[in-house]
């Protein structure tokens, strides 16, 4: 069961996706690794979904895309599109699976920079864009991708600990607690 | 209560998933003046100092982090330099190299068609005596194989050609004169550049010809007669190109071929001081009085009746014009 979104989730969010944008366009952006820049944004998306929810990952994906299409003047719309399906997916991951392993940020971030990557270069080309398919643009993604992938538990770490403060309690967890301590065990019911 | 949060999930991903498809349609299907295309310029308009606010503020850590992946690239980038800096070296050998080949070529064309000055090294001597003869034009000179004068060597004075060195002695050396029957100079009219062998004209020491010259060249009274840095035959002599032997005094048509008569420039009754071209050895000069002592032997046996071996110059060693 997801979070439902708050006032002061929502400001932690919108904050989260200014910062991430601004970061991205001023820095990241510029630091080219094996020819390939990391990108920030999907990741943050999917982590917002991941702690959040499904409904808060779609519009926070939905809002971060549309900040990214804004200042890059990027096409209106697509990455806003790609970012809603990612938030949405990862939200919903949470909500189904509750996937508390370590080495979850690191699948969903690298999940989440395959699926911004390709979903963008075939909505591309489903556009008309003249970017002819070729081994470089693989080479691009797939290294993209990894990359995404090693800052990932870093990136999740950030966003968790800026959202954690503002979202409620998890039932759940207390119920957790409350059976390693007594009280809502069912042996205690019964 | 589950249902409900369901259909309001399902509703707003709808919704979302809408509207991008609607700003995507719409802003591709626009004007680059169209709305959406305004309101973008107009966010980047409020954005921008903003950003370079953050830019600016944030240069330092993208400095830091591209400090590391200039430090990354550096590695490959030296390497890449390096294999730039051979291939670039291994160029500069080579167009050094063709460069000299092309010199040498062309050290070669002149050679062909004619030796230079510079292709020798020149021996002051001071003639000590001559000889009375008419048929016989020589002069001895004081220098000999001690100072490098070899047969056939061609000897020169400020004027022009004086003739050939046919015998040598370690201190001396006989020279015979251009006037002399054992020399035939390969040569040419310097205005016309028309190629012909130039002969003593029997019995009058001052005067020489030039024979084979075809009927159609052109020659007038007046022109000079310079060497051509070719020879026709075994024992002629290696002058250098451009060395004047006389002017043309007289023009007589004589079919197929013109007769014409040249007044040497030297003073060939009056010499004091000649310089003998000896050539290095390893030289071109010497290089190519190799190959000309293999050529037949030229075919005058009296004097006043010299011929030259053929007039197309059949052992020509690669004339400037053919003919002789």
């Amino acid at each position: 069961m997801g979070a439902q979104p708050s006032g002061a989730v929502a400001a932690r969010v919108a904050a989260l996706a200014v910062v991430a944008v601004f970061l991205q366009t001023g820095v990241v952006s510029e630091v080219p690794i094996f020819g390939v820049a990391i990108d920030l944004t999907p990741l943050v998306v999917a982590f917002v979904g991941l702690e959040c929810g499904s409904l808060a990952g779609a519009v926070a994906g939905f809002a971060i895309g549309l900040l990214v299409d804004l200042t890059l003047v990027q096409t209106l719309g697509l990455t806003s599109l790609i970012f809603t399906l990612i938030g949405y997916g990862a939200g919903r991951l949470r909500e189904l699976r509750d996937p508390r392993a370590a080495l979850t940020p690191l699948l969903v971030g690298g999940a989440a920079a395959a699926l911004s990557m390709v979903g963008y270069s075939v909505m591309e080309i489903a556009l008309g864009v003249d970017a002819p398919v070729s081994f470089e643009l693989l080479r691009q993604i797939v290294v993209g991708v990894v990359l995404d992938t090693i800052v990932a538990l870093p990136v999740w770490a950030l966003v968790h600990r800026w959202l954690r403060p503002s979202l409620p309690e998890d039932p759940r967890r207390r119920r957790r607690r409350a059976y390693t301590t007594g009280g809502l065990s069912p042996l205690s019911k019964a | 209560m589950h249902d409900k949060t369901v259909r309001r999930r399902r509703a707003v991903l709808v919704a979302l998933v809408a509207l991008s498809l609607i700003l995507l349609t719409a802003y591709f299907g626009e004007s680059p003046n169209g709305r959406l295309h305004d309101v973008q310029r107009g966010f980047l308009t409020v954005v921008s100092p903003i950003q370079e606010g953050a830019n600016a503020a944030l240069k330092p850590v993208r400095n830091l982090f591209g400090w590391f992946g200039n430090a990354i690239h550096a590695k490959h980038q030296l390497a890449e330099v390096r294999r730039q800096n051979a291939r670039l070296r291994a160029q500069l050998l080579q167009h050094t190299n063709d460069e000299l080949a092309y010199k040498q070529l062309l050290r070669l064309q002149h050679l062909d068609g004619g030796l230079h000055l510079a292709d020798y090294r020149p021996v002051n001597a001071e003639v000590f005596s001559q000889s009375a003869n008419l048929w016989y034009q020589t002069v001895n000179i004081n220098q000999g194989s001690s100072a490098g004068v070899q047969v056939d060597d061609p000897v020169i004075d400020d004027e022009g050609v004086v003739g050939k060195v046919t015998a040598v002695a370690s201190d001396g050396a006989q020279v015979s004169l251009i006037t002399d029957s054992a020399v035939a100079v390969a040569a040419m009219i310097n205005e016309t550049r028309a190629p012909g062998m130039v002969y003593p004209k029997v019995g009058d020491p001052n005067t020489l010809v030039i024979k084979y010259l075809p009927a159609n060249t052109s020659v007038v009274v007046g022109n000079y007669v310079v060497t051509s840095g070719t020879i026709s035959a075994k024992g002629a002599s290696l002058f250098p190109r451009g060395i004047p032997i006389g002017q043309v005094s007289y023009v007589g048509e004589e079919a197929p071929y013109k007769s014409v008569e040249i007044h040497p420039l030297a003073n060939l009754r009056g010499l004091e001081t000649v310089q003998v071209l000896t050539a290095v050895e390893g030289s071109a000069p010497a290089r190519l009085a190799k190959v000309a002592a293999e050529l037949p032997t030229q075919q005058s046996s009296e004097p006043g009746s010299t011929e030259a071996g053929s007039a197309g110059g059949g052992g020509q060693l690669a004339s400037a014009g053919g003919g002789g």
